[in-house]
């Protein structure tokens, strides 16, 4: 492999991890709380297609990322009653999110142009190059040539790493997702944290579908997340519940994922339906390794019980 | 500096206050003595603003404390220590402070606050390291972090809930060192406890309580273990229910050098012997805490010990899996009715299959017969007077008596050989309490062997043939009830040996 | 306290009758109060879709009208109904008793997919001469076993490894998905077709038709047996006692005995294994072929069956049959008044939601 083939790979590896990053922080800060954040998925894809939607509406790109912020936290808002007022079950509550999201987006993008699917076609985020740095061989236009939201995804790290570390609200909201009874014991309203933390990470979520339709295909299309929130989690676990950690999983299965996509143009062979289950494989075989990791909040899952 | 006057509260029809006075000097370390029920935790939580008394008067530190929840009480400048801690495992000592103090301020400053932590932590002899995780800390550490929790916030006046239960002899010693330290600092503090030996040591004074209300005070330097002993247990051995004179048979039950540590590397369990022969009740007694579920669940095959054996019947079962020792003729009651005996959701049939379903009359081939189900249940619900509106009511509807009795009816119901019942009277009223009593000697007179663990030191006098005692995972030698003395039985369970005294 | 005092007269030693009994169980068990919040959900679900039809610019009403007629319109009509309304019957019977079990396998998309490859494969490999029942049977037995080995594949990681069971079915859907196009991007793709799909099945290997003349095949019949065998299971079996025990209460499964692992994979299998039945009638019966996406979305779906029947087998049955009806209508809608379809999908995740909700609130009220 030669050293432009090379660039090419870790430049598409990061813009490719870009919408994973958002989601992971997003599942993270849910997750953190102690809510499973198996709805991203569908925050996600509501993001997408607020975003998508107010920019075509709109003709500003920033409008659509503002858009895609509130869609997502909208699925998120959903969630957090369910789980926190009613006490649902987590996981099937993201599921059920998960298709409602699907269905929503769907009929929208054509219930609101009269019944067919309107053409849209958005001027992706362009790149914007970092002067200087932009120039250094190699890692330059790795790092510094991206398209905007690339920089706001791997920045975004470590806020949310100092936040959860650093401030006495993390501390409280890790907390509330190791054990809510201490945390109720000082003070704290377990059930108000869990539900700004769910939507919190539906904010982020949303902003990751934006990337999605915004930045990388500038367009909406049905179910266009595919997975990738699931991905996400995966890479939450896999980098054990820490900002870093999952960024670095992110970055993994991105990396998977534009080699993925590239393969073909090698002439190995090897079947592109194969090559498409690395990633998943990838995931299962990892999280098999990790098994039941010690990190994961302890309180998760379980709803906050007052006495 | 505290004056409890006065203080009633009642749960239904039960008294577990009756006008108690408490008074707590500044600088001194009062002792609360009693056994389970006897009021001292309900008065703790009276005080601490957990549940609101029904008379009398709080007055701490010249202020009138009424109506008010922990917050105001931490505010006042109390601090409670439970037994079971509000601490989070996954994070350090220094976060867990943090989390629990309001200077702390937004952006947190971990490196100031463990200098504060150490600094606190050397006053007082802690020794606690701020950046340790609290998983990580042995029972008397965590103890200590929430010590420190306490001191942080104010506390002048502390209580310890039975704060040595879960402490290995020189943690005890360690906590000994630290009320003197907090003692010399002008704290007060109120050890709350059954062991007489400690509180011996430890207080300036001790308050007895029994059922409800106070049987005594004094000072320690006056008193002796056997006048404390008295104060705490005294009553005789009540015969109030007929006993038949049953001739016991060959031995059933043989456990040998039973020991078992649990996961931390703690001895719950300590070369616990005893046999137990057909026709006889071995009743232990005990305060909770001291083994007794280690014992009830390694012979039931819910945890495994570490080392010795367990022998039914010439059957050595000591790893044997659950359904073998159902087999072989080994029935438990458990403590624990909500999650564990029973299932609540599930029918009154249901759960009296819920131990043998896979076999007749319950089932035939892997399938369920729903007739053998129903003649099981209209026949024990008959014969041990299940109220139920019928055997299809869930067993959630039931009240908590009945629900026992399904429990009952259906371990004793099989004729096990060997019983093993926890706490079987554990939340009953009175009368479900007598009918559980009588089934067991009913087991006894047909020949059933049972071992009884109970808390309820009037139950284990009033079944046991043969009477031990649990302390610190140690089983006493069992003696049989016309040697019995009770103030030795009160002894035992603090944790003294009669003998010793004796010979003084 | 419940405790009646001496003075109320002891039940009669004669027990009530069995069946007023058992209605009592019933009711006392919630199951009227069960029913009538899932009917509740129902209903708020469409209300909340009715008021989406009018943001589309349509009518609620006349669309609700064509989604009755397409759901009930003729007998082509209701042959389609209920021929989508068979693969998720079946599966959501499986999904119902992993769920009673407390294990939540949503694998059920990806063990369709296995169960309609191996059944592919024994269509369009066994010899000619091979008479259709036998061919038929073993096509099925393929599949089904099929889906119990992918299940298999995933409860044995997450049993083994402790790893969440939802991530772990989830993601080897996308691996039996992806495991469709790969086999029919070789082995058994048909050449020169536009669309990945394999060769058209031999007259031998279609599921035999139920009414002449529409497109009904005997599938349906396959899902009536699954939610009876089902609820046979679940009530009528030792196995299905355990299985509750498993869901109501771990520790008191650890005091009956129970082993946890064996009763997970087992039911994890079953699972699998009906599913994967789906997987080869759907291949068998409705497309005549293997194709690219033909289980897409049926493991959710299954699953909003599973918990709009309240985890009980038989009603899977009703459900199922909803869920179907309501995705022809939906079909129809979008044809006639120009609704679109997916609000299928709306409709069936606000379901979910609510009966969960109402699950949460009233978790007690569940006969177990």
């Amino acid at each position: 492999m030669d050293l432009a083939t090379l660039a090419e790979l870790l430049s598409a590896t990061l813009r490719i991890s870009t919408p994973l990053l958002f989601a992971a922080m997003g599942g993270l800060i849910s997750e953190r709380a102690g809510t499973f954040a198996v709805g991203i998925e569908g925050m996600m894809l509501a993001g997408a297609f607020g975003g998508a939607l107010a920019a075509l509406l709109t003709g500003s790109s920033a409008a659509g990322l503002v858009a895609s912020l509130f869609t997502g936290m909208a699925l998120a808002l959903v969630v957090a009653l369910a789980t926190t007022r009613f006490r649902a079950d987590q996981m099937v509550t993201g599921l059920a999110v998960n298709i409602l999201a699907l269905g929503l987006t769907s009929f929208l993008l054509r219930g609101l142009f009269g019944g067919r699917t309107p053409v849209i076609r958005l001027p992706t985020l362009p790149a914007w190059p970092v002067p200087l740095l932009g120039d250094i061989p190699l890692l330059g236009p790795v790092l510094f040539r991206q398209p905007p939201l690339v920089y706001l995804g791997f920045l975004l790290v470590v806020p949310v790493a100092l936040y959860l570390a650093k401030t006495k609200s993390g501390l409280m909201l890790r907390a509330v997702g190791e054990n809510p009874e201490a945390a109720f014991a000082v003070g704290t309203d377990p059930q108000r944290v869990r539900t700004l933390a769910i939507l919190a990470g539906g904010a982020f979520a949303g902003l990751g579908g934006a990337v999605l339709s915004l930045q990388e295909v500038g367009t909406f299309t049905d179910g266009m997340t595919n997975g990738r929130g699931f991905i996400a989690l995966a890479a939450i676990i896999v980098g054990r519940w820490n900002p870093f950690g999952a960024m670095a999983g992110c970055l993994l299965f991105g990396a998977v994922a534009a080699l993925e996509s590239r393969i073909q143009g090698w002439g190995l062979p090897v079947s592109s339906y194969v090559v498409q289950m690395v990633p998943y494989l990838v995931a299962l075989g990892l999280l098999a390794g990790i098994g039941r990791s010690s990190k994961m909040p302890g309180a998760i899952g379980a709803p906050f019980l007052r006495h | 500096m505290l004056e409890m006057r006065g203080i009633e509260k009642r749960y239904g029809a039960v008294r577990a206050n009756r006008g108690v006075d408490l008074v707590v000097p500044e600088g001194t370390i009062v002792g609360l003595l009693g056994e389970n029920g006897s009021g001292k935790s309900t008065l703790m939580k009276v005080l601490f603003g957990i549940v609101a008394a029904d008379a009398g008067t709080i007055t701490f530190k010249g202020r009138v404390l009424k109506q008010h929840g922990p917050a105001q009480a931490i505010a006042a400048g109390l601090g409670m220590i439970h037994q079971h801690f509000t601490l989070v495992d996954a994070m350090s000592v220094t976060e867990n402070v943090m989390l629990a103090w309001d200077r702390a301020g937004w952006w947190l400053r971990p490196k100031d606050i463990a200098r504060e932590i150490r600094t606190t932590s050397a006053a007082f002899g802690l020794d606690i390291d701020p950046d340790a995780r609290v998983a990580d800390l042995p029972h008397g550490q965590r103890q200590r972090v929430e010590i420190m929790k306490a001191i942080l916030a104010g506390a002048e006046l502390l209580i310890l809930d039975e704060p040595t239960s879960n402490l290995s002899p020189p943690e005890v010693a360690g906590l000994m060192e630290v009320m003197r330290k907090l003692k010399a600092r002008g704290h007060s503090i109120i050890f709350i406890s059954h062991k007489l030996d400690e509180v011996l040591e430890i207080c300036d004074e001790v308050v007895v309580l029994r059922d409800g209300a106070v049987t005594g005070r004094c000072p320690t330097t006056g008193a002796t273990k056997a006048s404390l002993a008295h104060m705490m247990v005294g009553r005789d051995v009540t015969a109030s229910v007929e006993r038949a004179a049953v001739e016991p048979g060959e031995t059933v039950l043989r456990v040998s050098i039973l020991s078992r540590s649990d996961a931390a590397g703690v001895a719950r369990l300590k070369d616990v012997s005893f046999s137990l022969r057909a026709g006889e009740v071995l009743a232990v007694a005990g305060v909770d805490g001291n083994g007794q579920t280690d014992l009830a669940d390694c012979l039931a095959g819910l945890r495994v010990p570490t080392s010795g054996g367990i022998d039914l019947c010439g059957l050595d079962i000591t790893f044997a899996p659950v359904r073998e020792r159902l087999q072989a003729g080994l029935a438990y009651i458990p403590v624990d009715r909500a999650t564990t005996s029973l299932v609540p959701a599930m029918t009154v049939a249901d759960n009296l299959a819920l131990r043998e379903f896979d076999a007749a009359p319950f089932s035939r081939a892997g399938f369920l017969t729903l007739g053998g189900f129903r003649a099981r249940a209209r026949e024990r619900m008959r014969d041990f007077d299940i109220r139920a509106a019928g055997p299809q009511s869930p067993a959630r509807t039931l009240s908590g008596g009945n629900q026992q009795k399904i429990v009952v009816a259906r371990e004793i119901g099989r004729r096990p050989k060997v019983l093993v019942a926890f706490q079987p009277t554990w939340g009953l009223d009175p009368g479900a309490t007598r009918f559980v009593i009588d089934q067991i000697l009913a087991l006894r007179a047909a020949g059933g062997a049972i071992l009884y663990l109970s808390a309820a030191l009037d139950e284990v006098l009033m079944l046991g043939d043969r009477i031990a005692v649990m302390h610190g995972g140690r089983l006493s030698p069992p003696r049989p009830r016309g040697d019995v003395d009770v103030t030795e039985i009160g002894l035992l369970m603090a944790g003294i040996d009669p003998a010793g005294i004796r010979a003084a | 306290m419940l405790d009646p005092g001496p003075l109320v007269p002891r039940p009669a030693p004669a027990a009530p009758t069995p069946r007023a009994d058992r209605l009592r169980g019933l009711l006392a068990g919630g199951g009227a109060q069960t029913f009538g919040l899932t009917l509740g959900a129902i209903v708020l679900a469409l209300v909340i879709t009715a008021g989406l039809i009018l943001l589309a610019g349509k009518n609620p009403v006349t669309a609700y009208g064509a989604l009755l007629r397409g759901a009930f319109g003729s007998l082509d009509r209701l042959a389609f109904a209920l021929n989508k309304s068979t693969p998720y019957i079946i599966t959501g019977v499986g999904v119902a008793l992993c769920f009673r079990a407390k294990v939540i396998n949503i694998g059920g998309e990806g063990q369709i997919a296995l169960g309609g490859i191996a059944a592919s494969f024994v269509v369009l490999m066994a010899p000619a001469s091979l008479p259709a029942p036998l061919l038929l049977s073993l096509a099925m037995l393929a599949g089904a076993a099929a889906g119990a080995l992918w299940a298999l594949l995933a409860a044995f990681v997450f049993i083994k490894r402790n790893v969440h069971e939802v991530l772990c079915t989830l993601l080897l859907n996308f691996v039996g998905v992806l495991l469709v196009s790969e086999v029919l991007h070789a082995p058994l793709g048909e050449e020169g077709a536009g669309f990945p799909q394999s060769p058209l099945f031999p007259r031998a290997g279609w599921l035999p038709g139920l009414i002449a003349g529409t497109d009904l095949h005997i599938g349906i019949l396959f899902a009536v047996a699954a939610a009876v065998l089902g609820h046979v299971l679940l009530w009528r079996t030792t196995f299905g006692f355990r299985l509750r025990i498993l869901g109501a209460s771990r520790p008191a499964a650890a005091y009956v005995g129970l082993s946890a692992a064996r009763s997970t994979a087992l039911v994890m299998a079953i699972a699998g294994a009906l599913a994967g039945l789906a997987g080869g009638i759907e291949v068998s019966g409705v497309h005549n072929r293997l194709i690219e996406g033909f289980s897409h979305g049926f493991g959710f779906n299954a699953v909003a069956v599973a918990l709009i029947a309240g985890l009980n087998p038989l009603a899977v049955l009703p459900a199922g049959l909803f869920l179907g009806f309501l995705e022809a209508g939906t079909l129809a809608m979008q044809r006639e008044v120009g609704v679109p379809s997916s609000l299928v999908y709306v409709i069936e995740g606000l379901m979910m939601v609510f009966v969960l909700c109402a699950v949460g609130m009233g978790a007690r009220n569940r006969k177990v």
